[in-house]
């Protein structure tokens, strides 16, 4: 050893040895011929020496074979007068512990400049590389909780929430998990279901993965998007091993456990389990599962199985408490979910009524606006009744004080078109008289059904009454009763006044999205169908129809309450009548 | 002769009522309104009133009030063109309710009908 030692004469080498022997850095020296010259305690110990009398005779070769190093080369190009530095050099020494080397090295030279040997400082920053690996898988950590965070901050879609979640547990195949398994829990049936599962589906495609990863880093909506893509062009999906699958939580198994204690727990198949959580094992082909629960407050939302079925990496407690962030973040967006689904409902149902309130307040508008021109029709009415009463009633007394009166066609013509004009009269009075009627809640059904009685008792001893067919759910709509009877009597009366024996009439009532409709409709042969076509022809087209006022009137009672009408033909050719009216969410007040 | 009262305040009614009934054999007197009908019913006794509801400015429904208070056994027909007053309870204190119309048959029928109630076994 002394060698070298004895050959650099000056008094630089008493010093080195007094400077480095217990110098808390390693120290070496290697000769030209590969042999070890010097070694200090500290290097010693790096290398595994209880102490430096075991180097004797040690060469470059058994150091290398020690440290995984390729100190041949380093040799070569130190002796060559070059530098060579290394930095955590990670490596296990000859007592097999894990070591992390900072090795500086230089050649080592005689007074006159000569290249001799080589100079080696070596540090030990295990420990400190240790604690640098530490915090960089604390900033990773928190870099994925963060990134879950913002990402699901950004999503109210819960689906896609809960991807982001499992794609965030085994976002770092070294710090995280290789695979994660959700489960949702179904309170009616006090089952878990499975749900999704990410990661991949083969030691292979983890390779890719993880390759990939290594050159590009990704964020976490990367690697979702990635795990998509992946999914949808594979064949198998990880998803698929669990997704027909329910645990019923009656059993015992770690799934129940873990729900029922909601405590994470950490299994490994040397444990000694139950038989229910030994098929769960199988199934997710694993040996070690961490399960985490999904649970806010007092509900139960699931959990979270994870594993490292592909690096057979260990689960540690700090992986687990990593896991069990992951799960609580996984109750919130839940939780988050559900309240934005309420919002949603609840923003819907707000709309609705506004729309419904609208549409109310634009009744009550054209109801007022009816009921003025109901006042207005009224007094009209009136005065003319007392012109065509003494018209008529002159004409009249003409006629019975001299029945040879040679004016009696002309008396008899007066008598009759001032007879109509009454009739006219008394259709818009009865109109006007319903205007009076406040405003209200309307049972649809009843309204009809009260119609259809006032139309039964005014028939004539030979004519059938309409068959009455009202549906079972009851509506309201909103209005004048009043008016809303007497349009719906027009129409009614149309089918009895105006159709023949062989003509069947069924007044029916439909609910048809947010309006209630009254059909009349008729029944019969081609001529009954060629009866209905010329009569509704005649009252709905003739401008000098007999009907043609008080349909008017019925029409625009009709449309004043936000309805509608018209003439529908079906499939038996025959056109029926309708009428709809748009529902009102009211109370029953009728 | 049977004397009948006619109150509108539409003269051309009153002069068709009045023709009309007087050709039937009535004795008929006419008022305009209800300060000129109380004047004919102090002076003179009917047999029968035919009333208009709306009167100008007086209501017909004060003129039956008082009538049938003061002149209980005369026989009072309500003549309108309202037929709204048909449901107003105040009305029915009346014994006929006749909507004008052409048809002066259907006042002459209720005439007769009243007066044949009225008349003694």
């Amino acid at each position: 050893m002394n060698e070298l030692l004895s050959r650099t004469t000056d008094k630089s080498t008493d010093l080195l040895r007094a400077l480095f022997t217990d110098s808390s850095l390693g120290f070496l020296i290697i000769n030209e011929r590969g042999l070890l010259e010097f070694i200090n305690n500290e290097a010693a110990r790096i290398i595994g020496f209880d102490n430096i009398d075991e180097v004797d005779g040690y060469s470059l070769h058994d150091i290398e074979s020690v440290i995984s190093c390729n100190l041949r080369e380093v040799f070569s190009m130190v002796m060559k007068g070059h530098d060579y530095r290394k930095k955590e050099h990670r490596c296990t020494n000859r007592r097999g512990h894990f070591v992390v080397l900072s090795a500086y090295c230089s050649p080592y030279r005689q007074s006159d400049g000569t290249i001799v040997g080589l100079i080696a400082i070596i540090q030990d920053v295990t420990s400190f590389y240790r604690k640098k690996t530490e915090l960089e898988n604390a900033i990773s950590e928190l870099s994925i909780i963060s990134q879950v965070a913002e990402a699901l901050s950004s999503t109210a879609d819960l689906e896609t929430a809960l991807k982001i979640i499992l794609t965030g547990v085994t976002a770092n195949q070294g710090l995280s998990f290789n695979r994660a398994f959700l489960f949702t829990y179904d309170e009616n049936q006090n089952v878990l279901r499975g749900k999704m599962a990410i990661g991949p589906s083969s030691p292979e495609e983890a390779g890719k993965i993880w390759s990939s990863l290594a050159q590009q880093p990704r964020t976490l909506t990367e690697l979702l998007k990635d795990y998509i893509e992946r999914e949808n062009s594979s064949s198998f999906s990880l998803s698929s091993m669990i997704t027909d699958w329910e645990i019923p939580m009656e059993e015992t198994s770690i799934f129940s456990q873990a729900m029922n204690s909601s405590q994470w727990i950490n299994v490994d198949f040397q444990d000694i389990l139950d038989d229910n959580s030994g098929k769960i094992l199988k199934r997710l082909r694993t040996n070690h599962l961490a399960v985490a629960p999904i649970i806010s407050k007092d509900s139960k939302f699931g959990l979270i199985a994870a594993d490292n079925q592909i690096t057979g990496k260990r689960i540690s407690d700090s992986d687990m408490q990593l896991l069990q962030t992951f799960a609580n973040n996984t109750a919130v967006a839940i939780e988050r979910s559900r309240l934005y689904q309420n919002l949603v409902e609840h923003s819907a149902e707000l709309e609705k009524k506004n729309k419904l309130l609208a549409r109310s307040q634009e009744q009550m508008v054209r109801v007022e606006k009816m009921s003025v021109i109901g006042e207005l029709t009224s007094s009209i009415a009136h005065e003319l009744r007392n012109p065509l009463a003494v018209i008529g009633g002159f004409a009249n007394l003409m006629l019975s004080a001299n029945k040879n009166d040679p004016n009696s066609e002309y008396l008899n013509i007066i008598l009759t078109e001032a007879k109509r004009a009454e009739s006219v009269l008394h259709q818009v009075l009865d109109f006007s008289r319903a205007s009076r009627t406040k405003s209200r809640d309307i049972d649809f059904n009843k309204l009809v059904n009260q119609t259809h009685e006032i139309l039964v008792s005014r028939l004539k001893h030979n004519q059938k009454p309409p068959v009455l067919e009202l549906s079972d759910d009851k509506h309201f709509v909103w209005g004048n009763p009043d008016q809303l009877q007497h349009a719906l009597y027009q129409y009614m009366s149309l089918s009895t006044e105006e159709m023949t024996d062989e003509c069947g009439v069924k007044i029916s009532t439909q609910t048809r999205e947010n309006v209630v409709h009254m059909t009349v409709a008729f029944n019969g042969d081609d001529k009954v169908r060629k009866q209905v076509v010329k009569t509704l022809n005649q009252i709905f087209n003739n401008p000098g129809g007999t009907y043609k006022l008080s349909i008017i009137v019925a029409g625009e009672t009709i449309r004043y309450h936000g309805g509608n009408f018209g003439i529908e033909t079906t499939s038996g050719n025959i056109p029926n009548i309708f009428i709809e009216l748009p529902i009102k969410g009211g109370q029953n007040n009728d | 002769m049977t004397k009948i009262l006619i109150v509108d305040d539409d003269n051309h009614i009153r002069k068709l009522y009045g023709d009309f009934l007087t050709l039937e054999g009535y004795e008929v007197k006419t008022a305009a309104d209800a300060c000129e009908a109380y004047e004919v019913i102090q002076n003179e006794r009917f047999d029968l009133i035919v009333l208009d509801i709306e009167l100008g400015g007086d209501s017909g429904l004060d003129m039956l009030k008082r009538l049938k208070r003061e002149y209980p056994d005369i026989p009072i027909i309500l003549n309108t063109a309202y037929s709204i007053y048909k449901s107003d309870f105040h009305t029915w204190v009346a014994d006929g309710y006749i909507l004008k119309s052409s048809d002066i048959q259907s006042l002459k029928n209720k005439i007769e009908e009243l007066l044949a109630h009225d008349a003694p076994a």
